[in-house]
């Protein structure tokens, strides 16, 4: 017996070694990192969550964050000088947002990618976006007074967008190297802004006031082609692309009825693309909505008011859609909806052809009809209207 | 018996109570509880020595004496004085030695000898004093379903208590006296034709192997009965006859030892000590449901120590986020490593239950106040632990305290401190390894034939009724097979 116990201790040593040992407190937790280019070369910023407000004791929600930046040819250079700078340990298995600029988007977010994968300590589930007008390191420094610490804020400013504006998937890393891997589809990628001064966001005083100077909020979709930056859709397409990829979970859509503004609340839109054949396809868009508010007179009571502004809706919705094909079509021949997916599965053949020239030929061609059939169920709390202008 | 007769007896040629009175005073060194008293009838002297320390002095003088002195007046008196004092003593428990030799433990078990002039027998009659605290309430197994009684120092009310409770006649008390200069009265208690005769009969020998001056206690006799080394006790012991009595029905053995308020019961499985004397009072689920629980805390106490070394030192990458920079941020500043941390402070709360324990209850107050304020807070404040590691030690300890064992939690104690070593060295392999060698050990634990992680391996479809999960009490048909082979049925025989 005492035998047997000695064999499967040294063998379960001989496993494995202390080299992994690492204390709590000889780590610094990196949860954010933020890659901009300078020159020729990289920048990185990275965001540690652990370090310890002075003159306190330790306890949950006392902790301070801080940016470091290098500079290097590479990603893992730029990691080696912070490296030098930090005095613990930098530990990457908890980075939760990744961030790059407008420039990193234009060269192609692959070179820069494969240090990502390739570290053993990240995971691959982090949110990816990228930064405009700004760079890429000031989104880390901003403080929001909700959150403890910048990533933690971004992060949740996805989470909570989740729902509401159906950013989800979009946003995380997966879904964009997915993306740029599968055949016929291009990716897209969430964008994301500083309003206010930067220097006054960075500070304390940002925390303590009772409106924030400044705060970071979600911007519109960035195309990409491949793994490279091709513009930025508005607002208003970027909740068009949300319908057409059935990500569209809560949506207010505001028409104008009779000089009228209405706003129509649906979650439960659905969408179908159905391939006809090589050359065409058709979208269908479902669902039901509610009148969530009309600023003016109109009969609610009558079925065919309602039935109205069920019509005006499906058109509004019909042409805004087609308006935004169009545009995607011509002006960012990128195939961010995936037809070209569709004909790969269906028509292989027929894809090899024109595989090579899909994007910019083939895809502009592609003729795209779209289908609304959506009505109103509801007239929300409200039969009537509060203020009545009938004399 | 009278070949049995030792030499110093023999040479008396008659017997002379004074002098027999004289030599039982020799034996016990002049001691000042020997009382005796010489009472002439007649020309013929009848002698009555008893030890006044564990003897009722009252009721000697209300029939020994008096009876003695009555009995002048019988006309056959010359006849037999023996035979009619015998018949005469109002006493239920009277009987007749020949062997003197027994005389010490009769006289420290509290009889009273009436010796006759003439006669080699001497009338033994019990006049036991009650040098016990009476039937109280259970201190050590507190239930809150179930009758309160408990076992206490007497060995006749520890037999009376089970007696009462089962009272078929083949509930067999089998009594050997263990300790040379103790001669300790130990009883095996079993029913016959339920319990396992090979079992009685093994325990039987492994009782009369001992060869000791003294048992006072249940528990010395203990290591006894189990031959195999292992940390976690292999014999339950209990102090609340109404589990003994159900361990009894289930055909297992019990041992009682006099003196000693903690019934051995015999064999014992792993799982007796995840169940409590009222899961047979209460709703079959509920109890499911409460055992499940006791399990889950078995593993917490065992592994939570260790777990948190673990994903802490080794595997961070496990924990989610904002626990993660919470650990970090309560870490800082604290200059010891996480597993001294974890030991100092294990260390430290073994330290504060065992003066816990030992300590008079009107003290216990003061020791709260330094063992939660002083140490808890304090430590924390000054940064010489993590509150972490205050809550970790905090669970672990909790959890330990539901089992009503003190062996089997310092069992517990033992692997939760080898479970500790394995992962501060190895991390999750450590732990791993270490679960291996202990599942490895327990299971290979077997007492009377009976293995310690029986029903469960060897599995037995019957007896996992009740084992963690337990039916319904009308539906449980069939006896463990893995106590008794003996009669399986429990109810339902008729069918």
């Amino acid at each position: 017996m005492k035998k047997k116990l000695l064999i499967l201790i040294i063998l379960s040593l001989s496993l494995c070694g202390c080299k992994d040992y690492a204390e709590l407190n000889k780590l610094s937790i990196v949860t954010a990192i933020a890659i901009d280019k300078k020159d020729d070369k990289y920048e990185t910023a990275i965001l540690i969550a652990n370090s310890q407000k002075p003159q306190t004791t330790s306890k949950e929600g006392e902790a301070q964050t801080t940016v470091y930046k290098g500079t290097g040819k590479s990603i893992a250079e730029t990691i080696k000088t912070i490296d030098k700078k930090s005095p613990k340990h930098l530990y990457f298995s908890h980075v939760n947002v990744v961030i790059i600029s407008e420039d990193i988007g234009k060269e192609g977010f692959l070179k820069v990618a494969d240090w990502l994968i390739r570290h053993p300590q990240t995971r691959n589930r982090f949110y990816l976006m990228q930064v405009n007008e700004n760079k890429a390191s000031d989104i880390l420094k901003i403080i929001s007074p909700l959150e403890s610490f910048p990533s933690q804020s971004i992060a949740s400013l996805i989470e909570a967008n989740k729902n509401s504006r159906s950013i989800g998937d979009t946003a995380s890393y997966s879904n964009f190297i997915g993306r740029v891997l599968e055949t016929g589809y291009e990716p897209i990628m969430q964008t994301i802004k500083i309003n206010g001064d930067i220097e006054k966001g960075s500070g304390k005083e940002n925390v303590e006031t009772a409106e924030p100077k400044t705060y970071l909020s979600l911007g519109p979709l960035a195309i990409y082609k491949k793994d490279k930056l091709i513009g930025t859709t508005t607002r208003k397409q970027t909740e068009s692309i949300y319908i057409i990829n059935n990500e569209a979970k809560e949506l207010i859509y505001t028409i104008k009825y009779k000089d009228n503004y209405i706003n129509i609340f649906s979650n439960t839109l659905k969408t179908k693309i159905k391939l006809k054949s090589a050359n065409s396809a058709d979208i269908y868009v479902k669902g039901k909505g509610t009148i969530y508010e009309i600023n003016g007179n109109t009969n609610l009571n009558s079925d065919k008011e309602i039935e109205k502004i069920a019509k005006a809706w499906n058109k509004k919705m019909k042409k805004d859609l087609e308006k935004l094909i169009k545009e995607i079509q011509e002006n960012y021949k990128s195939d961010i909806f995936g037809f070209g997916n569709m004909i790969y599965k269906n028509y292989p053949k027929k894809w090899q052809k024109i595989k090579n020239n899909w994007n910019d030929k083939y895809f502009q061609k592609f003729k795209i009809t779209v289908h609304t059939d959506t009505e109103i169920v509801s007239t929300g709390s409200l039969t009537k209207v509060l203020k009545d202008d009938e004399e | 018996m009278e070949h049995n007769k030792k030499e110093s007896w023999d040479n008396m040629e008659k017997i002379k109570a004074k002098k027999v009175i004289e030599k039982i005073k020799k034996i016990y060194g002049d001691s000042g509880d020997v009382n005796s008293r010489i009472i002439d009838i007649k020309g013929t002297k009848v002698g009555c020595i008893f030890l006044e320390s564990s003897s009722q002095t009252s009721t000697i003088s209300d029939f020994i004496i008096k009876s003695t002195v009555l009995v002048e007046k019988d006309k056959n008196l010359f006849n037999n004085l023996l035979n009619i004092l015998k018949n005469k003593l109002f006493n239920c428990q009277l009987f007749t030695i020949k062997n003197f030799d027994e005389f010490p433990y009769y006289l420290s078990s509290g009889f009273t000898i009436i010796i006759v002039d003439g006669h080699n027998e001497a009338i033994i009659m019990e006049t036991r004093a009650e040098l016990d605290r009476g039937i109280t309430e259970a201190t050590s197994e507190p239930v809150i379903r179930g009758s309160k009684d408990s076992f206490t120092e007497s060995h006749s009310k520890n037999l009376g208590l089970i007696r009462k409770r089962i009272k078929d006649p083949n509930l067999w008390f089998d009594e050997i006296k263990l300790g040379k200069r103790t001669k300790t009265r130990t009883t095996i208690a079993y029913i016959n034709g339920i319990a396992d005769p090979k079992k009685v009969n093994q325990i039987k020998k492994r009782l009369e192997k001992i060869d000791i001056d003294g048992i006072l206690d249940s528990g010395n006799i203990r290591d006894y009965l189990t031959p195999q080394k292992s940390i976690f006790p292999q014999i339950k012991s209990s102090e609340r006859p109404d589990l003994a009595c159900q361990e009894l029905l289930n055909g297992k053995i019990i041992i009682l030892v006099e003196n000693s308020p903690f019934v051995l019961i015999l064999p014992t499985i792993f799982l007796d000590y995840i169940k409590s004397s009222e899961d047979q009072n209460q709703k079959a689920i509920n109890i499911s449901f409460t055992r499940v629980l006791r399990f889950f805390a078995l593993i917490i106490t065992i592994l939570t120590p260790a777990i948190y070394i673990a994903i802490a030192t080794y595997d961070q990458n496990t924990i989610p986020d904002k626990l993660l920079i919470s650990l970090a941020i309560q870490r800082e500043g604290v200059p010891f490593p996480t597993f001294f941390e974890i030991i100092l402070f294990m260390t430290v709360f073994e330290i504060l239950r065992e003066s816990d324990l030992k300590s008079p209850t009107n003290m216990s107050t003061a020791m709260s106040i330094v063992g939660a304020l002083v140490l808890g807070q304090a430590a924390v404040d000054a940064t010489i632990v993590s509150p972490i590691t205050i809550i970790i030690v905090a669970i672990t300890s909790i959890c330990s305290l539901i089992f009503q064992d003190n062996d089997f939690i310092n069992g517990i104690r033992f692997w939760r401190f080898l479970f500790i070593i394995a992962s501060s060295l190895l991390g999750v392999v450590g732990i791993l390894s270490m679960a291996l060698i202990w599942i490895t050990k327990i299971a290979s634990l077997e007492n009377l034939d009976t293995s310690f992680l029986s029903p469960l391996a060897p599995f037995d479809k019957e007896a996992n009724k009740d084992a963690i999960i337990k039916a319904a009490t009308p539906s449980l048909f069939k006896r463990p097979r893995y106590v008794s082979n003996e009669n399986l049925t429990k109810q339902g025989g008729k069918k």
